[in-house]
C-alpha cells in the first residue's frame, strides 16, 4: 500500500514522455533537421488559415505570398497589371474583355485552359459569401476557344484587369473546387510551389514545381508555420527557428539584429474617424477642434517605434502616385476654442472607441485621449476585440474610433476603399458621413476608365472627405519583415500580397 | 446542504453525484449553445469577420452566412443536432472553416493534456522543494518554528505569461537549449511545462507544507520516533495523511490548465485547447465551441473521479470507518524574521502606494518613453512614457480591493457549494476546467463590458478551489471522532457548522485564497479584451503587466515593477495570516480532544 504513492509519481512524471502528443512532428521536417542544407525556406506566417486556405476567405493571400496560385493578371510594383496566366488582354468596349492564356499548367498536371479559368471565376462568382472583391460587379466568363476568354461585366469596370489580380480569383484546376462549395488549393495551384500537406492551422509543406511556366523556382521547397503571437514569431527568427518572419510587431523590431530587419511603407493607414451621424461630432466646428487637437506625428516615434510615416492624407507613401497628385484641402470648418468646446459639448462624454488585434492602437487611444483633454473634451476610451465591438461600431454608438484600415483593398484600387467607407450608402461608413459633394467625387473617381485620371480624382475625392473632418489621418504604418542575413530575394511588398516568388532562395 | 455525519459520502458513484455531475454539464453545455443567440453580437457577422477580415457585412452577406449556417432555426434546433450527431461519433462542421470539429478538437485536447501532464511533472517537483524542509525536520521531531513560506508564496505569485516570456527569451533565444516557440517533441514541452508548473507547484506546496506540521504532530508519529521507525517512514505516513486534504486542488489548479492556458500557449505556439476555443468563442463558432466544452466537463469529471480515487486510496479504511482524527497544527513559535518579512513587505508597498499616489499616472509624455529607472522616475517609465511608479500607487486600492473582494465572494461561495457534498462535487468538477474566457463572455452576454461583469465572470469559475477545498476537508471532519461525540451529545447543525465544520476548513481555506490572490489580479486583467474590467487608461496591476508584457526583453523594468508589487501583496498576506493566526490557534489546540 505504501508504495502506492511513489509508483504514482513515477508514472505520472513519465506519462508526459510516453504520451508524446505532438502536433506536426511527423516528417521531421522541424528544426532540429538542419533545414537550411537542403535549401527549403522555412517561413513564419502570421494569420492562421481560417478555412483550409479557402482562397475566398481570409487565407487568400497565403497562395499568392507563397506563389502557390496565380490569378489571369499580376499587380506590379507601381500598382499595375501586369500578365500572370494571361499573356495579353485588350478591351473590346465599356464592358467586354477579351484575355489571351499563355501555355501553362496546373500541379495536378492537366493544362491550364479557357474552360478551367471560367470554371474557376464561375465558382468565385457562387461562392457562399461572395469574396470582397466581386461585391461590387457582376461578371460573366466565356470560353471563346482552348486559350481565349471573353469577360463581360454587367456595368462598365475600368479596373477589371486590377481586380483579376486578387488572390480570390486566383485559377486552380477544376479538382479544387468540391461539391460542397469547398476549395482546396493543395496540389492544384499553377504557380512555382505546391502545397503538398496542410497541418490543421499550424504548418504546411510546400514543395517546387517544375513544371511551372516561368522557368524552374531557385529553393526546393517551404515549409510554412502558423505563429499567430507576435513575440513568438520574432523570436522563432532569432532562435533561427525560421528564414522570413513576417509582421514583427514594434515593440519587438529594436531586438532584431539590423541586418534582418526590412521595413516596407504598408497601404495602411491609422486615422481617427469622427461619428458625423450622432453624437457630440455632428457639430463641425467640434470635428475641426479635434483634428487640430490630433497630432499624429508623435505616435511614430513613439508608439510605433519609428515604424510609421506620418499622415499626408488618405493615402500614404505605399501609393506612390498620391503624393504627386495630392489636392489641397480647401473650405474646412473653423476649430471651436476650449470654451465654445465645454459649451458645445455641453458636457457629454467623447466616447473614444478602438480594439486590441493590432497592439499599437490602445496606445495610441491613450497619447489622443490626452491630446484631446487638452483642447476641452472630456475622454472616455472603450477597448475591446474587434469583433465585439464591430456592431456597435456600425450602428455609430461611438464618437470616435482609432482605425487601422488597407486603403488598397483587394482590387489593388483605392476607390473600393473610398466608396464602402465614406459614401453615404457605403457599408463600412463608420463615420455616418452623408455629404453629397463628396458622394459624388467618389463617383466621378469610380466611373474614370482613364489611369492617371482616375487617379486625380480619386486625390480631389480625397480632399473632399478630409474637408469634412470625419477622418483625420495619423500616420502611415510601415510593416517590418524579419528576413535572415542569409535569404535573397524576398519581396517587402506594400499591399502584402507577395512575399516568396521563384528567385527567392538561401544564399 | 448536509452538514452532519453522512455515510453516503462513502459511496463515490452514487446516483446524487452523478445527477449533480450531468445536471451541471448540461446546464453550461446548454448555456454554451445559447451564446450566440445571447451575446448580443450578430454570430453571422463574427462569422464573416473570422472567414475574411475585409469582407463588407452587407445585409446581402450576412444574409447569406445566415442561411447557409441556419442560424433562424434557433439554438434547440442546433443542439438537439449536435446532439444528434454526436451521438454516432459526429460533432458537426466549424461554422467558420466548414471542416469536421472532432478531429481537430482532440487533436488540440491530446496537445492541451500532454502539455498539462508536464505542468503536472514540474508542479509534483517544486511542491515537493516546497515542503522538503518541513518534511526532514518534521519527521526528525525537530520542526521548531512555525513556517511562513516566504518562497512559496513568492513563486505563487509569479505570472504565467511573464515567466513565459522570459524562459523563452532566456533559454529559448538567448541560450538555445530548447526551442523558443513551437510543438515539435518533447524538448518542445519543458519551457511551457516550467512556466505553467512552477506556480502551480508553489501553490500546492504551499498548501501542503502548512498542513505537514499537523500531521507530525498527531501521536502516531511521536509513538512511531518513539519505536525508532526510519524518519522516511514517518515522513511518507505524514504526507499520505497531508496529501488527501491538497489533492483535489490539482482539479482547478493543474488540470484546468488544458483550457486555460491560452496565454503560455500563445507566447509558446502550442497548438492547444485553450486556444481554440478561444478563437471558437470569439468567433461564436458554436460547434467547436460546444464540443471543446464538452471535452472539457469530461475531463474535469474524469480528473475528479480519479482524484478522489487516489484520496480514498491515501486515506484508506480510516475515512470509512469514521476513525480519522483531526488534523491539528501544533502550537508552535513564529519564525523571528516573520516580523522582519512582514515590515518590509508592508512598508515597501505602503512607500510604493504613498509616492505613486503623490505623481501623475496619466500623463502621456512620448519624449520620455521606457527610461530606464532614475531620480525622476523611480520605477521607470512606459512605452507611452507614463511614470510606473504613479500607475503602481494610484493602481494599488483598486487592484487589491477588487482582487479581495472577488475572492472573498468565491471562497464564500465555494465553502457554500463545497459543503452540499453529493451535488457541490458534481458542480466543482465541472466548472473546474471552464476557461474564465467563457465565463467572460457568457457574462458579458448578461451584464454587459463593466467592471461589474469581470468581477462577476471571475467569480463565476474562481469559486472551484474553495469548493474542492471545503468538500476534501468536511468529509475528514465528518470521518472524525469527536464530530460523532458531539452528535451523540444531541449538538444541532448550527452547533456542528461552528464549533467543528467551519474552524476545520477557515484556516486552510483563508491560506489558499490568499495565495490565489495575485492570480485573480491577473485573471480579471485577462478579460479585457472583452471589454469586461476597467477601460484604459486605469491604472490597475494587471493591466500594467499585460500591457507591458511586449516590452518585457527591451525595458525589463516595465514588469519587474507590477510583478514585485503582486509578490509583495502575497508575501505580505500570507505572513499576515501567519501571525494573525498564532495565538488563537494555541487556545485551539489546546481545547481539542486529542
Amino acid at each position: 500500500m505504501r508504495t502506492i504513492p511513489r509508483r504514482l509519481l513515477t508514472a505520472l512524471a513519465l506519462t508526459p514522455l510516453l504520451a508524446g502528443c505532438f502536433a506536426a512532428g511527423e516528417d521531421g521536417s522541424g528544426t532540429g533537421e538542419g533545414a537550411g542544407d537542403s535549401g527549403r525556406l522555412r517561413v513564419a506566417l502570421a494569420v492562421p488559415p481560417v478555412q483550409a486556405l479557402s482562397p475566398y476567405s481570409n487565407d487568400a493571400t497565403v497562395l499568392s505570398k507563397l506563389s502557390v496560385a496565380e490569378g489571369l493578371t499580376a499587380l506590379d510594383k507601381d500598382g499595375a497589371a501586369k500578365p500572370a496566366l494571361a499573356k495579353s488582354w485588350t478591351q473590346k468596349n465599356a464592358t467586354t474583355w477579351v484575355f489571351e492564356l499563355r501555355k501553362a499548367t496546373f500541379q495536378d498536371g492537366t493544362d491550364v485552359t479557357a474552360a478551367s479559368v471560367v470554371n474557376a471565376l464561375d465558382h468565385a462568382n457562387k461562392a457562399e459569401t461572395k469574396p470582397r472583391v466581386l461585391s461590387d460587379v457582376t461578371l460573366t466568363a466565356k470560353a471563346d476557344d482552348a486559350d481565349t476568354v471573353t469577360i463581360t461585366t454587367k456595368t462598365a469596370d475600368p479596373v477589371l484587369p486590377l481586380r483579376l489580380a486578387s488572390p480570390a480569383l486566383g485559377i486552380l484546376a477544376e479538382k479544387a473546387y468540391a461539391a460542397d462549395g469547398a476549395v482546396s488549393p493543395v496540389g492544384t495551384g499553377s504557380g512555382p510551389f505546391e502545397i503538398t500537406k496542410l497541418t490543421g492551422k499550424t504548418k504546411a509543406t510546400l514543395d517546387r514545381y517544375d513544371g511551372y511556366w516561368g522557368g524552374k523556382a531557385k529553393a526546393p521547397g517551404i515549409d510554412v508555420s502558423w505563429i499567430s503571437d507576435g513575440t513568438a514569431r520574432a523570436n522563432a527568427l532569432r532562435s533561427g527557428d525560421v528564414d522570413i518572419a513576417e509582421w514583427i510587431p514594434t515593440a519587438q523590431a529594436k531586438l532584431l539584429d539590423a541586418d534582418t530587419r526590412h521595413e516596407v511603407p504598408s497601404v495602411r493607414t491609422d486615422s481617427l474617424i469622427l461619428n458625423t451621424g450622432s453624437g457630440i461630432f455632428t457639430d463641425a466646428s467640434l470635428r475641426a477642434t479635434a483634428r487640430e487637437a490630433v497630432d499624429g506625428s508623435v505616435l511614430v516615434d513613439s508608439v510605433f517605434g519609428g515604424y510609421a510615416d506620418p499622415a499626408q492624407g488618405l493615402f500614404g507613401p505605399a501609393v506612390s502616385w498620391a503624393a504627386d497628385q495630392r489636392v489641397a484641402v480647401t473650405g474646412r470648418a473653423k476649430a471651436a476654442s476650449a470654451a465654445q468646446v465645454k459649451s458645445g459639448t455641453k458636457g457629454k462624454t467623447l466616447r473614444l472607441a478602438t480594439y486590441t488585434n493590432r497592439s499599437e492602437l490602445p496606445e495610441a487611444a491613450t497619447v489622443l485621449q490626452q491630446q484631446l483633454e487638452k483642447a476641452g473634451f472630456t475622454v472616455k476610451q472603450d477597448v475591446r476585440e474587434y469583433t465585439q465591438m464591430e456592431a456597435d461600431l456600425l450602428a455609430g454608438k461611438y464618437d470616435a474610433l482609432i482605425f487601422s484600415r488597407v486603403t488598397l483593398l483587394d482590387t489593388g484600387d483605392a476607390v473600393a476603399y473610398l466608396a464602402s467607407d465614406f459614401t453615404s450608402s457605403g457599408v463600412y461608413n463608420i463615420a455616418g458621413l452623408k455629404d453629397t459633394k463628396v458622394d459624388q467625387a467618389i463617383k466621378a473617381a469610380a466611373e474614370e476608365g482613364d489611369t492617371a485620371k482616375r487617379q486625380q480624382k480619386i486625390m480631389q475625392a480625397e480632399a473632399g472627405i478630409l474637408r469634412t473632418d470625419a477622418v483625420v489621418p495619423l500616420v502611415h504604418e510601415q510593416a517590418v519583415q524579419g528576413i535572415a542575413a542569409d535569404v535573397e530575394g524576398v519581396l517587402l511588398d506594400p499591399r502584402e500580397r507577395s512575399l516568396i516568388d521563384i528567385d527567392t532562395h538561401l544564399k | 446542504m448536509s452538514l452532519g455525519h453522512s455515510r453516503a459520502a462513502d459511496r463515490p458513484f452514487s446516483w446524487r453525484s452523478a445527477a449533480g455531475r450531468i445536471t451541471a454539464g448540461a446546464a453550461l453545455l446548454t448555456a454554451v449553445a445559447f451564446l450566440p443567440w445571447l451575446s448580443g453580437t450578430d454570430p453571422a457577422l463574427t462569422v464573416l469577420r473570422a472567414r475574411s477580415a475585409d469582407q463588407d457585412p452587407t445585409p446581402a452577406q450576412l444574409t447569406a452566412v445566415r442561411e447557409q449556417l441556419g442560424l433562424d432555426e434557433g439554438p434547440f434546433a442546433h443542439l438537439a443536432q449536435w446532439l444528434g450527431g454526436l451521438v454516432r461519433g459526429n460533432a458537426g462542421a466549424s461554422w467558420v472553416s466548414g471542416e469536421p470539429v472532432l478531429p481537430q478538437v482532440t487533436t488540440a485536447l491530446a496537445v492541451s493534456v500532454t502539455l498539462m501532464l508536464g505542468a503536472l511533472a514540474v508542479t509534483a517537483v517544486v511542491a515537493a522543494l516546497v515542503c522538503a524542509r518541513t518534511l526532514y525536520f518534521g519527521s526528525r521531531r525537530q520542526l521548531r518554528q512555525k513556517r511562513v513560506g516566504v518562497g512559496a508564496a513568492v513563486l505563487a505569485a509569479l505570472p504565467k505569461f511573464l515567466l513565459a516570456s522570459v524562459l523563452a527569451t532566456v533559454c529559448g533565444v538567448w541560450l538555445g537549449w530548447y526551442p523558443s516557440q513551437g510543438w515539435e517533441g518533447p524538448q518542445s514541452m519543458v519551457l511551457p511545462a516550467l512556466a505553467l508548473g512552477v506556480p502551480s507547484g508553489a501553490m500546492i506546496g504551499g498548501l501542503l507544507d502548512q498542513s505537514l506540521p499537523a500531521a507530525f504532530h498527531e501521536p502516531w508519529a511521536r509513538t512511531w520516533r518513539a519505536h525508532g521507525l526510519a524518519p522516511g517512514r514517518i515522513a511518507r505516513t505524514a504526507l499520505r495523511r497531508a496529501l488527501s486534504g491538497v489533492l483535489p486542488q490539482l482539479l482547478p489548479t493543474v488540470v484546468a490548465l488544458v483550457g486555460g492556458a491560452v496565454a503560455v500557449e500563445k507566447i509558446f505556439n502550442i497548438p492547444g485547447l485553450g486556444r481554440l476555443s478561444l478563437d471558437a468563442a470569439i468567433a461564436q463558432d458554436l460547434p467547436p465551441l460546444q464540443t471543446a466544452t464538452l471535452a472539457l466537463i469530461l475531463l474535469g469529471v474524469g480528473a475528479g473521479l480519479l482524484i478522489q480515487a487516489a484520496r480514498r486510496a491515501l486515506l484508506g479504511p480510516a475515512l470509512r470507518d469514521g476513525a480519522l482524527p483531526v488534523l491539528h497544527p501544533p502550537a508552535l513559535p513564529r519564525s523571528r524574521s516573520l516580523p522582519w518579512a512582514m515590515g518590509f513587505c508592508a512598508l515597501a508597498l505602503l512607500t510604493l502606494v504613498v509616492a505613486g499616489l503623490l505623481r501623475d499616472p496619466l500623463h502621456v509624455d512620448t519624449a520620455a518613453r521606457l527610461l530606464p529607472p532614475s531620480a525622476a522616475h523611480p520605477l521607470g517609465t512606459d512605452s507611452l512614457g507614463r511614470d510606473l511608479l504613479a500607475r503602481l500607487g494610484h493602481g494599488a486600492l483598486r487592484t487589491v480591493g477588487i482582487a479581495l473582494a472577488v475572492t472573498a465572494v468565491s471562497a464564500l461561495v465555494g465553502l457554500v457549494i463545497g459543503a452540499a457534498t453529493q451535488l457541490g462535487a458534481g458542480l466543482t468538477e465541472v466548472v473546474s476546467t471552464l476557461p474564465a474566457v467563457l465565463a467572460g463572455l457568457l457574462t458579458t452576454a448578461v451584464t454587459g463590458p463593466s467592471v461589474l461583469g469581470a468581477a462577476c465572470a471571475v467569480c463565476l469559475v474562481a469559486w472551484t478551489p474553495y469548493a474542492a477545498q471545503t468538500a476534501a476537508l468536511l468529509e475528514q471532519e465528518r470521518a472524525s471522532g469527536h464530530m460523532l461525540a458531539s452528535l451523540s451529545f444531541g449538538a444541532g447543525p448550527a452547533y456542528l457548522l461552528r464549533h467543528h465544520l467551519l474552524p476545520a476548513v477557515l484556516p486552510a481555506m483563508v491560506r489558499n485564497a490568499l495565495l490565489r490572490l495575485p492570480t485573480t489580479v491577473l485573471v480579471l486583467a485577462s478579460l479585457g479584451f472583452l471589454g469586461l474590467g476597467e477601460q484604459p487608461p486605469t491604472p490597475e496591476w494587471g493591466r500594467l503587466l499585460s500591457e507591458n508584457q511586449p516590452y518585457a526583453e527591451l525595458a525589463p523594468w516595465t514588469v519587474l515593477g507590477p510583478a514585485t508589487a503582486l509578490v509583495l501583496l502575497s508575501v505580505l498576506a500570507i505572513s499576515g495570516t501567519a501571525t494573525g493566526r498564532g495565538p488563537r490557534r494555541r487556545r485551539t489546540a489546546e481545547a481539542a480532544p486529542a
